[in-house]
């Protein structure tokens, strides 16, 4: 009996998701032209008029038309479902932004169980792969999803960093240090001076994971304003990860500040899910109280 | 700089001159097909059957170039080169395009680079005179451009007009990112009107929504809310938004061009 592949199995969804060759309408429809061309000039110069000739002239210019027309509507067909392969990825967009990880699992899951029509839409359906494998913790398989994509899509420059940002943070949550920090080298020096909140992001991360909490607090002083400007909300992860840093520098003042900072801006549960290591905090220091209308 | 005005009016000319170029090659063709069997008509009409085949693969050809130098607008305005998109759109807007598609597409990104570049007034007619049109599957660009009209009229002092773009948008099923624009203009509309009630009914949904936009806009949409909790006297909730718009963006940034919200951040914690 067969057995169906376990859910999200990386090798199984980046074959089976691979494009496969498409039937070349538009050669045919050349082709069908050309014949056209050819058949009609052929009768042109063999038949001395008559029933036979007309109808055969007549035949043709049906068949040229009703090709073309076969061709509009493969074309159109064609359109339609890469129109409904796009949608399903703004889907996934949608659900992984809305933190419907199940959800997004599963469309996933269907979606890159057959052939994609686009690159582009497998490319980003991947990227999204390796998020909702990182949120179920299945971090090694998130870094093989991001390697394939380094590997053999061609990205533009702040994709790649993305990838790149997405994959040191996979490394540093399964506790690859040595490649987490080949990593954070390589995003340095692909982000060409660049500034980058998620760089700093990440770097504030392995400093705290590899107890270096000064220098986690330099890199967020440093940092701050950029990034305020580029994480928008997600700048509680930087406030909650320095925090952490302030309490083993013995700084409680400042860590309870950091705390309430970044318990202002986002759940304490959600933060606790994305970076465990902030656990501790939650005995020493108190949460931003938030109002009752959106407790 | 292209004059709106005189692209609004060469567009519809265009897509005229388009529809009336179909159909005369459509009955051509079919004519040649059904002359001699239907019509009796004994001539060899093969020679203008290729004729206009040639010149509909020709015309379909330079539509493509078209549509062609017009996709890389939206790229060039998010990067903020404005004057490259101008001329792309500008090369698209001058060719001949057989179909409708390409010729809309190029009007559309016209008018997001006129509000990119809070040309208002601009933005407005080029919104307008694509909702004129039949735009068929193109509903994501109707979406787009309602609700690029209602900023538009919102920042010309227009509001009559801002709620009724608005409301048109009640009809569509709306992207995630959508409903983000148009609850921030929601937001927007209900602080120049003084509509605090309504303001915050779903308060817990709509803050939700606004952890999902930029930045910027994350902070100004919960200015809005701060200011209709503070206009309401619900102190604990304005004290809590204030603190998070101002860990967001830098309170100056947030008020700019919107100076209700200064009184926002005028008020001591």
């Amino acid at each position: 009996m067969e057995t169906a592949p376990p859910f999200l199995d990386v090798n199984s969804l980046l074959e089976a998701s691979e494009p496969r060759p498409r039937i070349p309408f538009t050669q045919f429809l050349i082709g069908g032209f050309i014949l056209a061309v050819v058949l009609s000039l052929f009768i042109d110069r063999s038949a001395q008029g008559g029933q036979g000739e007309q109808l055969l002239q007549t035949m043709i210019g049906f068949g040229l038309m009703g090709f073309v027309t076969w061709i509009m509507v493969m074309g159109y067909l064609s359109a339609r479902r890469l129109r409904a392969e796009q949608a399903a990825v703004g889907a996934v967009d949608e659900l992984v932004q809305l933190r419907r990880w199940p959800e997004a699992g599963i469309m996933l899951q269907n979606m890159l169980s057959r052939p994609a029509r686009s690159a582009v839409a497998r490319a980003q359906s991947l990227l999204y792969l390796a998020m909702v494998l990182a949120r179920y913790h299945r971090f090694e398989d998130s870094v093989k999803v991001h390697d394939y994509i380094l590997e053999e899509i061609p990205l533009d420059d702040m994709t790649d960093h993305a990838v790149r940002l997405g994959r040191a943070m996979s490394l540093l949550r399964e506790d690859n240090l040595l490649d987490a920090d080949r990593a954070i080298a390589e995003l340095r020096r692909t982000s060409r001076g660049v500034e980058s909140a998620g760089l700093a992001l990440v770097e504030i991360y392995r400093d705290v994971k590899t107890g270096h909490p000064a220098e986690a607090v330099e890199m967020f002083e440093k940092r701050q304003e950029v990034i305020r400007r580029q994480l928008g909300h997600r700048a509680a992860d930087a406030w909650a990860l320095v925090a952490r840093a302030y309490d083993f520098l013995s700084r409680p003042a400042d860590a309870q500040s950091a705390f309430e900072n970044a318990t202002i801006l986002q759940p304490l549960g959600e933060l606790l899910r994305r970076y465990p290591e902030i656990g501790p905090l939650t005995e020493k220091y108190k949460p931003a109280p938030a109002p009752a209308e959106v407790a | 700089m292209l004059s709106v005005d005189g692209t609004i009016t060469r567009f519809r000319r265009d897509l005229t001159i388009a529809a009336l170029l179909r159909a005369a090659l459509m009955i051509v063709a079919l004519s040649c097909v059904i002359a001699q069997p239907v019509l009796g008509m004994h001539q060899d009409w093969m020679p203008l059957l290729l004729v206009v085949g040639g010149v509909w693969v020709v015309l379909s050809y330079r539509s493509m170039q078209g549509t062609r130098m017009a996709a890389d607008s939206p790229s060039l305005i998010a990067a903020g080169e404005f004057d490259r998109a101008e001329s792309h759109i500008d090369a698209a807007l001058k060719t001949f395009s057989l179909f409708r598609t390409a010729k809309i597409l190029s009007l559309h990104h016209l008018a997001v680079l006129r509000h990119a570049q809070n040309r208002w007034r601009e933005s407005a007619l080029l919104c307008q005179a694509l909702l004129a049109q039949k735009l068929g599957n193109m509903q994501g660009m109707a979406r787009t451009s309602l609700l690029m009209l209602a900023d538009s009229q919102m920042q010309l002092g227009d509001l009559q007009g801002a709620f009724g773009a608005m409301g048109r948008l009640y009809r569509y099923r709306l992207s995630l990112g959508e409903a983000l624009t148009l609850q921030l203009l929601q937001l927007d509309y209900g602080s120049r009107i003084g509509s605090w009630e309504s303001m915050l009914q779903g308060i817990g949904g709509k803050i939700q929504m606004c952890e999902l936009m930029p930045p910027l806009n994350a902070a100004r949409s919960q200015a809005m809310l701060g200011l209709a909790a503070q206009r309401l006297n619900r102190l604990e909730l304005a004290r809590w938004l204030r603190r998070r718009c101002e860990l967001l963006a830098d309170p100056r940034e947030i008020a700019a061009g919107r100076p209700l919200l200064e009184e926002m951040f005028r008020q001591p914690n």
